[in-house]
C-alpha cells in the first residue's frame, strides 16, 4: 500500500510518461520559439525640443511634441543661440508611443532608459563627476479624451550621475565630437494602463545653487522605451491558464492519496505538497486582471511569486536528498535542515528587501532607482552579494548531500550480492530510479543554465532563411517555465503514495526473468510482507530502516 | 484660415525655387533647399494640394516623385539628410584641393560629378549615409507617421503588428527606405549592359550601399537588463546611431582606400588590380582617376585652388606647397574678431566677450 508510484510503475509506463512529458516540453519550447514574438521591444525615442515661451505661466502646461496642440520646437540646440532662447526655456518632450500607435494593456509594464548625447567643446567641457538635475512630469491620456487633455501622473525632480568618457584629445579640433555616456535608468511603470503617455523634461540651470552648470554641450536626450510585447503576453497568459488547472488537479490528487493512508504524513510528502502549492501560486494567471484594473504592483507580485517558488524548489532539493540519505539518522523533521533552509530564507529575504527598495519605491515614484545614488548602489550590491553568498553556501550543502547519497548507494551496492535475490533486485531498482530522478533534476537545472547562457550570448533571434526566425528569448521563457511545471508535475505524480497492493505481484517476482537491468515488463515489488512496513511512506524509507537493522 | 495661409506660403516658396530642369539634376538639391520643407512639415496634415507639390520639386527623378507622393513626411528628413551629407563632405574635405564646394544650379556639386572618380564615390556614399541617419532620427522623433513596424516597407496593418511584436528597429527602417529612395534614380532606366552608363550605374549603387552600410555598422548595440530583482534574465537591446561625424570619418577612410574598378564585357565590375581583395559592401569604388583639381577647368568641374587658404607649416594636403600645386602663395595679416571667454549653459552661450587677434593668412596664387 505504501510504496511511491515511482517504485510501483512498470518500466513501460514510466517510459510512456517520460515521452508524454518530453512532448509537452517540446511543445512549450515551440510555443515560445515559433508562435510568440520576442518578449520585449525597445523603441528608441528622440526627445523633441520644445520652447517654453512663457505664455501659460499660470497653469500646468504640457509640451506636446506633435499634433494639434504641438509646442514650438527647435530642431537643433545650436539654433537656440541665434533665437535668444535660454536653457531654462527648453523642455524635452516625448509622447509614448509614436504616432499612429497607442499603448495597450497587454504591454504590462513600461521601462525607460535615458541616453544623453553630449558634445565636447573646448570652452565648455563636461565637469568632473557631472550630475544632471531634471524636472520631470509624466502625464497620460486615453483614447476618447480631448487631444490636449493630459492628466498628470507624477511630477518630480530627479538627479542622475553622468558617466561619460571622451576618447579624443581635449583640444579645439575635437569640438563637436561626442562623449560616450552610459545609458541611465529613467522610469519604471509597473502597469501600462493608459493609451498615451507624455514625458516633459526640463534641465534648469541655477547658477547660485550650482545646478546643471557643468553639463558640457548637451545635444540630444534619447529615451528608450521598453515594454513586453502584446503577442508574448498573450502566449504567456495562455500558457499559465493552461498549466494552472493541471497542477491544481495534480496537487489535490497527491494530497488525497497521502490522506488516504492511515498514518501521519511525512516531511517529504509535506514538502512536495508545499512545492505544488508554491507552483500554483506562481501559475495562477491573476495577470488577466491587469487588462481591466490598474495594478501597478503586479511586477512586484510576480517577483515575490517567483521568489516563493524558487525558494521552495531549493528547499525541496535539500529535503529530497536528505531523506534519501541511507544512514541511520532519524530525520523527517524540518529542524534537521535548519542550516540549509536558513541559507535559502536569508538569501531570499535579501533579494526581497532589495526588490522592495527598487520596485516598492517605484510604486510611488516611477523615476526612482536604487542604482542612481552611491549609497543606494552600495546597499543594492551588498544585498546581492549576501544573496550570492547564501546561494553558493546552499549549493555547497546540496552538492555535499548528493555526494553522500551516492556514496551510501555505492556502499549498498557492494552489500547487494550478499542479500536475498528478491531484496537485491528491489534495492537495485530503487537505486536506479533514485538516480533517474537525480538525473532528471540535474537535466532541468542544466537546461535552464544552458538556455540562459544561449540567450545572453545570442542576439535573441535565429534566422532560418529569409522569413523564418526563431525567438530564442521567448523559447527560453516558455520552455524553462514549462519545464519546471513539468518537473513539479512529475514529482507530484511519481512520489505520490501508490495504491497497488504489493502482495498481488509477489508471484511475478518469483517467475520473472530477473537478470539485472535488462528486465522490461518487470515490476519492482516489495518483498517484505511484515505489517509494520506498511506504515513506511516509501520504499527508500524502508531501505534505510533495514540498513539500520543490518 | 491659418493653415490655408501656410499652404499659400508654401506654394509661393516652391514656385520661386522651380527652375528649368537639366540633365545633371540630383535629389541632393533637396539638401540645399531644406528650409522649404521645414514649412512643409509644419503644415502637419498633408492635404491634396501638397500632392502636386511633389511634382514641382526639383532634382527628383520620376520614381522619386512617386515616393514623394507616398511618403510626404519623409521629404523633410531626406532634405536634412542630404544637407548634413553635403556639410559633412565639406568638413572632411576642407583641407583638400577639392573641397566639396557646391555650385549654383541643378547639379549641386557641378561637373565634378561627370567623372566617375573617387570624389563622386564619396559624395554618393555620404549623402546616402546622411539620409539613413536623418530618416532614423525622424522616426525616433515621431515625425514620420509610420516607420519601423513591419518588415514590409509600407505596413498595411500597423496597429496589429505593433501590438503583437512592437516596432523596434528604426535604423533598419532608415536603411530600407533610403535604399528604396536613393537607389531609385539608378534603377529607373537600366542602360544596356555593354554601355559605359551601366558601369557608372553599378558604381553608384555600390557606393550608395557603402554609405548606408557605414551608418548601420557603426550603430552601437545597447542593452538593458530588467529581469527579476534587476537580474539579466530579461535583456532588451536596441541600436544607437553613431555621431554623424564618426560616420564621416569612416567614409573618409574608405575614400582614401577606395578601389579602382573597371567594367568587363559582360557588364560586371571587376577590380583593376586583381592582386587585391575584391571590394566589400563597405568599400568605395571608382572607375576613373580623379583630376588634380589644381586649376580651374569647367569641363572637369575643377574650381582650382587659386585663392584658397593654406597652412604654411603643414606637410599634408592643406600645406601651402601641395594645396597651391607649387604655384606659391601670398601672405598677409588679418584682424579676426571672435567670441571668447564665453560663459556656457548646456545649450546656449550666456555672455561672451569679443576678442580681436591678428593672424597670418596664406592664400594660394
Amino acid at each position: 500500500m505504501a510504496g511511491a508510484v515511482l517504485e510501483n510503475l512498470s518500466t513501460r509506463k514510466l517510459i510512456a510518461l517520460c515521452v508524454v512529458l518530453l512532448l509537452f516540453q517540446a511543445a512549450f519550447f515551440m510555443l515560445g520559439g515559433i508562435i510568440a514574438p520576442s518578449p520585449t521591444t525597445a523603441y528608441p525615442h528622440l526627445t523633441n525640443k520644445c520652447v517654453d515661451t512663457g505664455k501659460h505661466r499660470h497653469k500646468q502646461q504640457w509640451f506636446i511634441p506633435w499634433g494639434e496642440f504641438a509646442c514650438e520646437k527647435i530642431v537643433d540646440l545650436e539654433d537656440a543661440i541665434e533665437q535668444e532662447i535660454v536653457a531654462n526655456q527648453i523642455v524635452f518632450s516625448i509622447e509614448i508611443p509614436n504616432r499612429p500607435n497607442k499603448m495597450s494593456r497587454w504591454f504590462q509594464y513600461i521601462l525607460t532608459v535615458m541616453d544623453i548625447t553630449i558634445a565636447y567643446h573646448n570652452e565648455n567641457p563636461l565637469g568632473p563627476d557631472p550630475v544632471i538635475t531634471m524636472e520631470i512630469s509624466l502625464g497620460y491620456r486615453n483614447e476618447g479624451d480631448a487631444p490636449g487633455d493630459w492628466k498628470e501622473l507624477i511630477k518630480t525632480t530627479e538627479e542622475r550621475k553622468l558617466e561619460c568618457t571622451f576618447d579624443r584629445p581635449l583640444i579645439p579640433e575635437s569640438n563637436d565630437y561626442t562623449y560616450h555616456c552610459d545609458p541611465m535608468p529613467f522610469m519604471e511603470l509597473g502597469s501600462c494602463h493608459h493609451d498615451y503617455y507624455l514625458i516633459n523634461i526640463r534641465v534648469p540651470v541655477h547658477e547660485h545653487k550650482d545646478i546643471n552648470l557643468d553639463l558640457g554641450k548637451l545635444q540630444d536626450i534619447h529615451i528608450i522605451e521598453i515594454h513586453q510585447n502584446g503577442g508574448f503576453t498573450k502566449v504567456w497568459f495562455a500558457l499559465k491558464t493552461f498549466v494552472t488547472p493541471l497542477i491544481i488537479m495534480m496537487t489535490i490528487w497527491f494530497w488525497r492519496r497521502v490522506c488516504a493512508l492511515n498514518r501521519q504524513s511525512v516531511l517529504m510528502e509535506r514538502t512536495i505538497l508545499a512545492l505544488g502549492i508554491s507552483l500554483i501560486i506562481l501559475d495562477l494567471p491573476i495577470e488577466w486582471l491587469t487588462l481591466s484594473v490598474d495594478i501597478p504592483f503586479m511586477l512586484l507580485i510576480s517577483d515575490i511569486r517567483q521568489g516563493i517558488f524558487y525558494s521552495m524548489l531549493l528547499s525541496f532539493w535539500i529535503i529530497f536528498a536528505g531523506e534519501h540519505l541511507m544512514d541511520q539518522t532519524e530525520r523527517n523533521r524540518l529542524s534537521v535542515y535548519w542550516t540549509q533552509v536558513t541559507a535559502i530564507v536569508f538569501g531570499c529575504t535579501c533579494l526581497f528587501v532589495f526588490d522592495m527598495c527598487e520596485r516598492g519605491v517605484q510604486l510611488s515614484n516611477p523615476f526612482y532607482s536604487i542604482w542612481i545614488t552611491d549609497t543606494g548602489k552600495n546597499l543594492a550590491m551588498a544585498f546581492i552579494i549576501v544573496a550570492g553568498i547564501c546561494a553558493s553556501l546552499y549549493f555547497m550543502f546540496l552538492c555535499y548531500m548528493v555526494y553522500r547519497v551516492f556514496r551510501n548507494i555505492s556502499v549498498k551496492k557492494t552489500a547487494l550480492p550478499a542479500m536475498a535475490k528478491a531484496r537485491q533486485l528491489h534495492y537495485q531498482g530503487l537505486i536506479y530510479r533514485f538516480k533517474f530522478f537525480m538525473f532528471f533534476t540535474l537535466l532541468c537545472a542544466a537546461m535552464t543554465v544552458i538556455f540562459f547562457i544561449i540567450t545572453q550570448v545570442n542576439e535573441g533571434r535565429w534566422k532560418w532563411g529569409e522569413e523564418h526566425t526563431v525567438e530564442v528569448n521567448s523559447a527560453f521563457f516558455t520552455g524553462v517555465y514549462g519545464m519546471w511545471n513539468i518537473y513539479v508535475f512529475a514529482v507530484l505524480s511519481l512520489y505520490a503514495p501508490s495504491h497497488k497492493d504489493p502482495r498481488k505481484y509477489e508471484s511475478t517476482v518469483q517467475n520473472g526473468d530477473v537478470s539485472g537491468s535488462s528486465n522490461e515488463e518487470y515490476e519492482l515489488r516489495r518483498t517484505l510482507t511484515d505489517s509494520a512496513a506498511t506504515e513506511e511512506p516509501s520504499e527508500l524509507y524502508r531501505m534505510t530502516g533495514k540498513t539500520a537493522q543490518d | 484660415m491659418y493653415r490655408m495661409a501656410r499652404y499659400i506660403e508654401l506654394f509661393f516658396l516652391i514656385f520661386t525655387s522651380v527652375q528649368s530642369l537639366s540633365q545633371g539634376q540630383s535629389w541632393w538639391l533637396l539638401g540645399l533647399k531644406s528650409h522649404v520643407f521645414q514649412t512643409w512639415s509644419k503644415v502637419g496634415i498633408i492635404g491634396p494640394s501638397i500632392q502636386s507639390l511633389c511634382n514641382q520639386l526639383e532634382g527628383l527623378s520620376q520614381g522619386q516623385t512617386k515616393l514623394c507622393h507616398l511618403y510626404q513626411d519623409h521629404m523633410y528628413p531626406i532634405s536634412t539628410g542630404a544637407k548634413s551629407g553635403i556639410e559633412e563632405c565639406q568638413y572632411q574635405f576642407s583641407e583638400r584641393r577639392w573641397n566639396c564646394s557646391t555650385v549654383d544650379g541643378q547639379s549641386v556639386f557641378g561637373n565634378v560629378m561627370t567623372i566617375a572618380s573617387r570624389e563622386k564615390a564619396f559624395t554618393y556614399a555620404i549623402s546616402a549615409a546622411g539620409v539613413v541617419n536623418a530618416i532614423s532620427r525622424a522616426c525616433r522623433e515621431g515625425e514620420l507617421a509610420n516607420c519601423g513596424c513591419s518588415r514590409a516597407l509600407r505596413p498595411t496593418d500597423l496597429n496589429r503588428d505593433w501590438l503583437w511584436g512592437g516596432c523596434g528597429d528604426n535604423v533598419d527602417y532608415g536603411y530600407r527606405f533610403t535604399k528604396e529612395f536613393v537607389d531609385m534614380k539608378e534603377n529607373e532606366r537600366i542602360p544596356p549592359k555593354a554601355s559605359a552608363e551601366h558601369g557608372i550605374m553599378k558604381m553608384n549603387l555600390h557606393n550608395n550601399e557603402a554609405g548606408r552600410k557605414a551608418v548601420l555598422s557603426m550603430a552601437d548595440v545597447m542593452c538593458k537588463c530588467h529581469g527579476v530583482s534587476g537580474s539579466c534574465s530579461m535583456k532588451t537591446c536596441w541600436l544607437q546611431l553613431a555621431n554623424f561625424r564618426d560616420v564621416g570619418n569612416e567614409l573618409k577612410e574608405r575614400y582614401d582606400g577606395a578601389a579602382e574598378i573597371r567594367r568587363n564585357r559582360r557588364g560586371e565590375i571587376k577590380l583593376v588590380d586583381s592582386r587585391f581583395n575584391n571590394p566589400t559592401a563597405f568599400d568605395l569604388v571608382y572607375l576613373d582617376p580623379s583630376p588634380d583639381y589644381c586649376i580651374y577647368d569647367p569641363s572637369t568641374g575643377s574650381l582650382g585652388t587659386v585663392g584658397r587658404l593654406c597652412n604654411k607649416t603643414s606637410m599634408g594636403m592643406d600645406g601651402c606647397n601641395l594645396m597651391c600645386c607649387g604655384r606659391g602663395y601670398n601672405t598677409f595679416q588679418q584682424e579676426v574678431v571672435e567670441r571668447c571667454h564665453c560663459k556656457f549653459h548646456w545649450c546656449c552661450y550666456v555672455k561672451c566677450k569679443r576678442c580681436k587677434k591678428i593672424v597670418d593668412m596664406h592664400i594660394c596664387k
